[in-house]
């Protein structure tokens, strides 16, 4: 085929009418999910409305949890706090699990692409780990810990890592047969190497495993607080249940869910500062 | 010139997967001078990259070894930069920064503006200032390979190895870029060696392209030396008069390449029937007028006539496909001009010396040397004009043109020249192009003359771009011109078929010679599978009177084309001892101090004696006797050296002792 | 042997009052930018004969793919229009098929679906008997009936192109059009795609555009090239009359004297007069 031809506008500092326009198109794609979403609370209204319905409707949830929407930062002591300070509490743990994970994984990962010998020495192990489920985990460092705390965060950590491991490995391996040439033919040095070709290279790889990660550490961490108790959104949900504040429940797991949302943008954000334009997809 | 990089008989096996071996290279031994361009062709999956690999020292060889001025190489370094094909720019750097990266590792030493101005000025080379700060991803793949190459150059290397480096793009982009490259080249004297599979970029850039067959065992098929003088320009290059002849060569190996792998497939064994060893013949021809007797047979069923049941004819591209065909079994005989046999035999043009034997001459005369129109119309009118012309305009080269350097053509142009007192290599130049293409290289002014069969003078008569300055009748009438050759092996090994192969084509003379039968043989040749020229074409001469196109009426030519009459087709020692003289005297191979011994093992009469008597024809052998030519000077076939020694012009003569009985047991 | 150019005779011999096949009548292409208008093609005309076989050669950037897309119907001309036995073309349709350099088949489906694909969307109506003949009897023409059930991805890159070219031809259309088909295959492989295709060309008597960068393959296949200059506001250069005898082959061309001429005449107009700068 012959190339694309060359039609783009010349950049100009500033088209008002575009800018408009620009802002139409975002507002237009915003309505079809706002609907979505309000067809959805009206099916939910209609199903709990009955007097014996075992869940609350969006309006009884409302006003049930008005209290803990309109003030997250209440502070009553113990693990009667605000929301914020619950979710805060959970994202602590994850931060301190998800950055040692992310630490060990790439190097691991590296290390691991770089000799076949280590590859195929650890590659079968590492796919096996990565299935266990999370909670698995979290007898055997409560009983090599002896403390909550660590232990959630050491179950994040373990659940965040293989999908980076995986990743960075693969991210190295897949340099393609090029670049290595290019190296080598240039003779640079191990850190030249390391820095200019291997990393940048396995970058995007590092990316798709670090947003893996996150993911399941969100997922592992409600999880894992259940069982551990303490501050944390996850307590919070188990000691709702406990309570029977089902509406309590739900807007936990509202908060939950946009969180887990926000820490994945979080992650493509950063990808996108540090990766090369080429390599964005 | 002293040998820059060698290819030291590198053998490069491959371990497969189910234990067995591939072996891609085999026995590669190539020597490379500085600033050499050579080029690597072949078909995928001959190994071109692997031997490019392996001189970049990304990939050892299992076998032999590289040499870069007089030191083995064995793993990669900047001195020999690669340009790849897919470029392997870092797409996250920057045009620049990718050009740095190399630059400021490679000449660490030298301090930092120093680096700098050699970054910009390889960008300013290859034309890329405004795409500096662009990424690769932001520029065309032919600005790409650009930043390659100058990446490439600026870590000065001793030897750039360029793999594929335009194939990802199309062909007529590669164009811009294959200039760009020869310029820079010519004005950086690097020394290149470059994989390509495009034969017209082949041609534009290299002084030698090297020929691979194809894998398994992978070895240099041929080479081919690139004679366009430099600095070149793409019009001038297409236009040079050996440009479509040497690009027709290529192609023909290739082709050759695919056809052999097809033929792997199911060898053809000898198929013995009717009391001969081999019916299965596959014969080559030219389509000329002078192939004749090879379509009589075959069409009047003369083959089978004598027991050959299963004949092919194989239209063959060139003189040197005919060589190469015989000489690879490809084909168990063929029509050969006058000198090949003896040519192959000692090895002409540097190739390895293969005993041939000739038992029937198929025809004499049918050639004619026809000037461009150009010439002509600025009063050349004769040899002495020439002469005349050339001695007036000193400066102005004149390029003429023959088939090949066996051939009588060649031997003819160049005795009429000479004995003009034109010295076919100082004064003129002659150079050898497949007879196909000389009426268009003539009208494109390639070349101002050749000497050729018909039906090509003919043809430039008729489309008045040229006129017939002499023809055989006027220099040496009843000259050997076309004969039957096969290799010696051959002949020892099918005796038989031998004897009735000639008796086949000897009985087709007869009938060619027959004028009554020219109507019908003109009809034949202008088949398309024959000649496949217009029967205009064909007639003159052969039927027809001849038109010079000099303005003279046409006249009727006798023995125009001789066939039989005459005692036309027995082998004749004497005229080979001739073909040795001249072949000698321009240098197209040695003169052998046991030039009888050679003469006689080429010669069969022997063969034609038998196939005559079985055909119940007597007395037509060859009397003994002495020849002249047209200026009168007398060849005694007893005493070549002494013919030899009367010529004012002529090259240095080597002297050479044959070892025929060596050279059969090969 | 020389019959069978009857239906190449250039335009002039024909009746003046009837319209040729196809007409490229005033074709003009503009794209409207913010730093005014962009014009890729600048008033091409152009009459193809019924069974004419018309190759377009330039560089690249020349608007040839637009231009044959604008036969295709895939895009709208700005000025004039392309009539196809005097219909004005508007849209895609069946009677004109393009074959792309990149295949373009259904990777989940195989070669005799992908081809039944269209002759069902096209012949609805047929019994599948028919249907199933048309499918089996293309891919044969191909050469590629033993591989019908076989997947893309198993498929070589000339075997994926035979396919997309059984499967063009099966919908029967009038027009072939060729976006450089054979680009992406190594020389073996294109040279005898080129071979098969002057076959089909000439069992089916069909007409063909055809864009290549290949000066070899052009002279080979084509009764005429047309020879683009460089864009923006490409326009036809000159157009060449290959004047080879028919059935080609290619051993036959690379003897004829013309051969050297027009490939000299069309380098000349790509690399000298048309030279294209890449930057």
């Amino acid at each position: 085929m012959t190339a694309p031809l060359d039609i783009r506008p010349a950049r100009s500092p500033f088209n008002f009418q575009r800018f408009v326009g620009q802002v139409g198109t975002r507002l237009k794609r915003l309505i079809p999910p706002t609907v979505a979403i309000l067809i959805f609370l009206i099916v939910w209204q209609l199903l709990t409305m009955g007097p014996d319905a075992n869940l609350p409707s969006p309006v009884r949830t409302v006003q049930d949890t008005w209290e803990l929407i309109i003030n997250p930062f209440f502070d009553n002591g113990g693990t009667d706090k605000g929301l914020f300070w619950q979710v805060l509490s959970s994202l602590q743990r994850v931060a301190i699990g998800f950055t040692l994970a992310a630490i060990t994984g790439v190097g691991l990962g590296i290390l691991v692409g770089t000799s076949s010998l280590m590859y195929s020495a650890l590659d079968p192990l590492f796919q096996i780990l990565r299935t266990v489920p999370p909670l698995a985990w979290l007898p055997i460092s409560l009983a090599a810990l002896q403390q909550a705390n660590p232990s959630a965060i050491f179950v994040i950590f373990i659940t965040a890592i293989w999908p980076i491991i995986i990743n960075t490995t693969e991210g190295v391996r897949q340099i393609p047969q090029d670049y290595t040439n290019v190296a080598r033919v240039l003779r640079l040095s191990k850190s030249q190497y390391f820095f200019k070709i291997l990393f940048p290279a396995t970058v995007p790889y590092i990316f798709t495993g670090l947003r893996i990660g996150i993911g399941l550490s969100w997922l592992a961490i409600v999880a894992a607080e259940m069982l551990i108790g303490g501050v944390g959104i996850g307590f919070f949900i188990w000691d709702a249940w406990n309570s029977s504040r089902i509406s309590d429940i739900i807007i936990a797991i509202i908060y939950v869910g946009i969180v887990g949302l926000l820490l994945d943008r979080l992650i493509v954000f950063v990808g996108t500062l540090v990766l090369p334009e080429e390599q964005k997809q | 010139m002293a040998v820059f990089v060698e290819v030291d008989h590198v053998d490069r096996v491959f371990k497969l997967p189910d234990g067995g071996e591939y072996i891609a290279l085999k026995n590669i031994d190539l020597q490379i001078h500085k600033g050499e361009f050579v080029s690597l062709v072949g078909h995928s999956g001959c190994g071109k990259s692997t031997l490019l690999n392996i001189l970049s020292g990304l990939d050892q060889p299992s076998a032999g070894g590289i040499v870069l001025e007089g030191r083995q190489v064995t793993d990669p370094g900047p001195d020999r930069m690669v340009v790849f094909q897919n470029y392997s720019l870092l797409p996250w750097l920057t045009v620049r920064e990718n050009i740095a990266l190399a630059v400021d590792r490679v000449m660490q030493k030298h301090p930092k503006p120093v680096r700098d101005r050699m970054i910009d000025h390889h960008i300013d080379m290859v034309g890329l200032q405004k795409a500096a700060y662009k990424r690769p991803g932001q520029i065309s793949g032919g600005m790409k390979q650009r930043v390659a190459i100058a990446r490439a150059l600026a870590i000065r290397p001793k030897l750039l190895l360029l793999d594929e480096p335009f194939g990802a793009l199309d062909a007529l982009t590669r164009g811009g870029l294959q200039e760009q490259l020869m310029k820079i080249c010519q004005e950086n004297e690097v020394t290149c060696i470059m994989v390509t599979h495009d034969v017209d970029e082949a041609l534009l850039l290299s002084d030698r392209i090297v020929l691979m067959t194809n894998g398994p065992e992978a070895h240099v098929g041929q080479i081919v030396d690139v004679p366009f003088p430099r600095p070149r320009e793409r019009m001038e290059v297409v236009k040079h008069p050996n440009y479509y002849s040497l690009r027709n060569e290529i192609v023909y190996f290739l082709n050759q390449q695919k056809r052999v792998k097809i033929q792997k497939a199911k060898p053809a064994a000898a198929v013995a029937a009717n009391g001969l060893e081999k019916v299965n013949l596959e014969l080559g021809f030219i389509p000329l007028i002078d192939c004749a007797p090879l379509v009589v047979a075959k069409e009047k069923g003369l083959f089978e006539a004598n027991g050959l049941s299963q004949v092919t004819l194989n239209r063959e591209p060139s003189w040197n496909a005919i060589a190469e065909g015989v000489t690879s079994k490809r084909l168990d005989a063929a029509m050969m001009v006058a000198g090949m046999p003896l040519g192959i035999t000692l090895g002409y043009g540097n190739q390895r010396p293969m005993p041939m034997v000739s038992a029937l001459t198929l025809s004499r005369n049918g050639n004619a040397i026809t000037f461009g129109k150009r010439l002509f119309d600025q009063g050349v009118r004769s040899l002495a004009d020439f002469k005349a012309s050339l001695d007036r305009r000193p400066d102005q080269v004149h390029t003429l043109a023959a088939v090949h350097p066996t051939s009588m053509h060649n031997l003819l142009l160049r005795y009429w020249l000479a004995s003009g007192g034109i010295d076919p290599d100082r004064d003129v130049s002659v150079t050898m192009i497949p007879p196909a293409q000389m009426v268009s290289t003539l009208k494109a002014g390639s070349i101002d003359g050749y000497c050729v069969g018909e039906p090509w003078n003919v043809r430039a008569v008729q489309e008045d771009v040229g006129v017939v300055m002499a023809i055989d009748n006027d220099i040496w009438s009843g000259h050997i011109e076309k004969v039957l050759g096969v290799t010696e092996a051959w002949a020892n090994q099918y005796p038989k078929t031998h004897v009735a192969l000639v008796k086949a084509l000897l009985e087709a003379c007869e009938y060619c010679d027959d004028r009554r039968n020219r109507e019908e043989i003109a009809n034949l040749l202008a088949r398309p599978e024959y000649v496949g020229a217009d029967e205009a074409y064909i007639r003159q001469g052969f039927i027809d009177p001849y038109d010079r196109g000099d303005g003279s009426e046409p006249v009727a030519v006798p023995n125009y084309i001789q066939f039989y009459t005459g005692k036309a087709n027995c082998p004749d020692v004497a005229e080979v001892v001739w073909l040795m003289t001249q072949m000698a005297r321009w240098g197209v191979t040695p003169f052998p101090r046991n030039w009888l011994a050679v003469a006689e093992r080429v010669t069969r009469p022997d063969i034609f004696g038998e196939a005559a008597r079985q055909l119940g024809l007597i007395d037509i052998g060859r009397d003994r006797h002495t020849t002249q030519l047209f200026d009168g000077v007398v060849f005694d076939p007893d005493e070549p050296l002494k013919y030899l020694d009367q010529f004012a012009i002529k090259r240095d003569i080597r002297i050479e002792e044959v070892p025929m009985d060596a050279m059969a047991a090969v | 042997m020389q019959t069978l150019n009857t239906r190449t005779q250039p335009q002039s011999t024909m009746p003046a009052t009837q319209e040729p096949f196809l007409l490229i009548d005033n074709l003009s292409k503009v794209y409207p930018t913010l730093n005014g208008d962009f014009v890729v093609l600048d008033g091409i005309d152009l009459a193809v004969n019924e069974g004419e076989f018309v190759c377009v050669i330039g560089h690249s950037g020349c608007g040839k793919s637009t231009m044959l897309d604008m036969v295709a119907g895939f895009r709208q001309p700005t000025e004039g229009e392309v009539r196809l036995e005097t219909v004005p073309i508007r849209e895609p349709g069946p009677d004109r098929m393009v074959v792309f350099q990149n295949y373009s088949l259904l990777p989940w489906l195989t070669a005799y679906e992908n081809i039944y694909l269209g002759v069902n969307s096209v012949f609805p109506n047929k019994p599948e008997a028919a249907k199933k003949h048309i499918v089996m009897e293309h891919l044969e023409m191909v050469g590629l009936a033993d591989v019908a059930n076989k997947k893309p991805g198993a498929l070589s890159g000339g075997m994926k192109q035979r396919v997309c070219i059984a499967r063009a031809l099966a919908l029967r259309p009038k027009v072939l059009i060729l976006d450089e088909p054979f680009g992406a295959l190594d020389p073996i492989t294109r040279e005898e795609l080129q071979e098969e295709l002057l076959k089909i060309w000439r069992d089916h008597q069909i007409t063909v555009l055809m864009i290549t960068h290949d000066i070899d393959e052009a002279l080979f296949l084509s009764d005429r090239i047309v020879m683009m200059t460089n864009g923006p506001a490409a326009k036809i250069g000159e157009i060449m009359q290959v004047p080879f005898e028919r059935p080609r082959t290619r051993a036959r061309i690379m003897e004829d004297p013309r051969f050297y001429e027009l490939r000299n005449e069309a380098l000349d107009f790509l690399y000298h007069r048309y030279a294209h700068d890449d930057t």
